[in-house]
């Protein structure tokens, strides 16, 4: 079975207004930033957009005014924004809704969801304002379909008497966008290096999107196994899309992209020289390919990691 | 030759939280100063440690100094690679270790006097002030794990009450952890400023003055910090060897990263 998807086809069909979705990838390694920008390109808004550790990715979809809740844990592309500066601002100024988890329970409400459990008992949480304060009230959730009435449930753990549990809300996801290092046409992944949430987010959502570094036959793919981390029926599109995540990182391909993150920091300090930063970036560039074509071989070419070390030494220079 | 006396106070800092890890402890390492300092520890102080990070990366040994904890630098040449849903369940576990076998270090804006940290916003939760990045694996570390926690030693962040709540310390005191549902034998054991050390009073798990810099002071802590502290066991903090300072500066952080050296 043939899944491979132009970037415009694949968000055009999978990702809808309104729609609660995931990205994969952790802070400033392998966001899925083509999809994203082709997300903004599309116009498509009102997410329900369930965080995990974020970055440039969702802030870019914030600052866009894309985002009607966001369920957060951590967002800064760390060691560029301390904190995110679009997602910052969207809090401060009272324009988007936000829920804060910690880290731990997003990804074992991810892992939960993965596992078709509607909820999952965790001890995280416990004696903090995570538990004491609730981002979105439950008369607004209740205006919301795709958002659980209740934040969690503190119950007593019917196994351990005296101990308490606090019950999350497995998120019901309708699409996860994840980029990976191999695909094959039938959708088979191949993750290298840390695989974060990404296979959990793949398998919980209703619609998954991957893009890739390299398309690879699906003989290929099949003759180590054990490299692969999601099956192809868990796959709607397959989308080739080298260098997907720039200016995020993608372990045994390439570093971050130093200076766009840099100058990402200066430009998100503002909304004006935002909108100047996604036009320029997200909107001009009417696809993918233009993007690098803008970008130019030679800055690519400065990214790429030295085998053995896995990095591209002194990029942050 | 470079003149590697001339450390700095957040030289002193990383210094301090290196010197905290044993050796045989798994250390959950952030971003940041805490990375700098159990990559000192390592390398000097404690090399049979253990470094892991919340992305799922066990047993690192970065060569370049990594920006974050997703980040490849951190990849390359650890030892595994768990998704990252089972390093929240292997820290988890340790509910059931008792024991110090790890340890962590966490940063936050604003904390208390029983060293509950704020990393999550200023002044009101739904209208903050400031908006900072959220909990990240802080509040998971904090509920299972022996935390040092780092901050900046001034008056506006050492405060009676914190705005939020991100990562509970001892909560109110005695007690206070297992009336929350939180393992009562682990929590803050330290926190490491750019000024000095302060410690947890056994009984009444209130924050005390362990230790001063020498480019600090007694009173220059207690002027920074906005809440009652007893300095009665305050002693001077030995410098570090300009051996230690030469490594920071040549091999850990050559690009400075996270610690400027002085002009």
């Amino acid at each position: 079975m043939n899944k491979i998807h132009t970037l415009h086809d694949a968000v055009e069909k999978f990702v809808h207004d309104g729609d609660h979705i995931a990205f994969g990838g952790f802070t400033t390694n392998r966001k899925p930033y083509a999809a994203v920008y082709e997300i903004l390109r599309q116009r498509r808004k009102d997410f329900i957009a369930e965080g995990g550790p974020a970055g440039g990715d969702w802030d870019i979809l914030i600052g866009a005014g894309r985002v009607k809740a966001f369920i957060n844990c951590y967002t800064a592309n760390s060691g560029f924004s301390n904190v995110s500066r679009r997602f910052k601002n969207a809090i401060e100024q009272g324009t988007i809704l936000f829920e804060d988890y910690s880290q731990d329970a997003l990804i074992l409400m991810f892992a939960g969801a993965a596992l078709g459990l509607s909820y999952i008992p965790v001890r995280v949480m416990l004696g903090s304002d995570l538990v004491n304060k609730w981002g979105i009230s439950k008369e607004e959730r209740q205006k919301i379909d795709k958002l659980p009435n209740e934040k969690y449930i503190i119950q007593d753990d019917p196994f351990n008497p005296g101990q308490k549990l606090v019950l999350l809300p497995t998120p019901k996801l309708d699409t996860a966008v994840i980029h990976v290092q191999k695909a094959s046409p039938d959708g088979t992944c191949r993750i290298e290096g840390d695989e974060f949430h990404d296979v959990d987010i793949a398998i919980a959502s209703k619609h998954c999107i991957v893009t890739c570094e390299e398309l690879i036959s699906n003989e290929e793919i099949r003759r180590d196994p054990n490299l692969n981390k999601i099956p192809g029926f868990v796959v709607d599109a397959v989308v080739h899309a080298p260098h997907g995540a720039h200016p995020s990182q993608c372990y045994n391909y390439y570093d971050y992209d130093a200076q766009m993150l840099r100058d990402y920091d200066a430009a998100s300090k503002t909304a004006e020289d935002f909108e100047k930063f996604i036009t320029t970036w997200g909107y001009e560039p009417k696809t993918h390919e233009e993007y690098l074509n803008k970008l130019g071989a030679g800055r690519l070419i400065k990214t790429r990691v030295v085998p053995g070390l896995g990095y591209a030494p002194k990029a942050k220079k | 030759m470079a003149d590697y006396t001339n450390y700095t106070n957040r030289e002193m800092q990383a210094v301090s939280i290196a010197r905290s890890v044993q050796n045989g402890q798994i250390a959950i390492v952030g971003t940041g100063l805490p990375l700098i300092g159990a990559t000192l520890a390592k390398k000097c102080f404690a090399p049979d440690c253990t470094l892991i990070v919340e992305s799922g990366l066990m047993d690192c040994d970065p060569i370049e100094v990594p920006t974050s904890v997703g980040d490849c630098r951190f990849m390359a040449h650890c030892a595994v690679q768990w998704p990252n849903a089972r390093y929240v369940g292997f820290q988890a576990n340790e509910w059931q270790h008792g024991g110090n076998r790890m340890i962590a270090f966490i940063g936050g804006a604003q904390i208390d006097p029983y060293g509950n940290v704020n990393s999550t916003s200023i002044g009101d939760y739904h209208h903050p002030k400031s908006r900072f990045t959220g909990s990240g694996g802080a509040n998971g570390i904090c509920t299972f794990v022996n935390t040092v926690i780092m901050m900046q030693h001034e008056a506006r962040r050492f405060i009676e009450k914190v705005d939020y709540v991100t990562s509970p310390g001892w909560i109110d005191g005695p007690g206070g952890r297992e009336k929350a549902g939180l393992p009562g034998d682990r929590g803050p054991m330290m926190v490491v400023t750019d000024r000095g050390i302060l410690k947890f009073d056994e009984k009444t798990k209130h924050m005390y003055l362990a230790g001063y810099y020498e480019t600090s002071s007694v009173q220059e802590i207690v002027e920074n910090t906005g809440f009652e502290i007893d300095v009665s066991h305050a002693e001077k903090i030995a410098p570090p060897e300009p051996e230690i300072i030469r490594m920071i500066r040549e091999e850990i952080d050559p690009a400075q990263v996270f610690i400027k050296v002085p002009a």
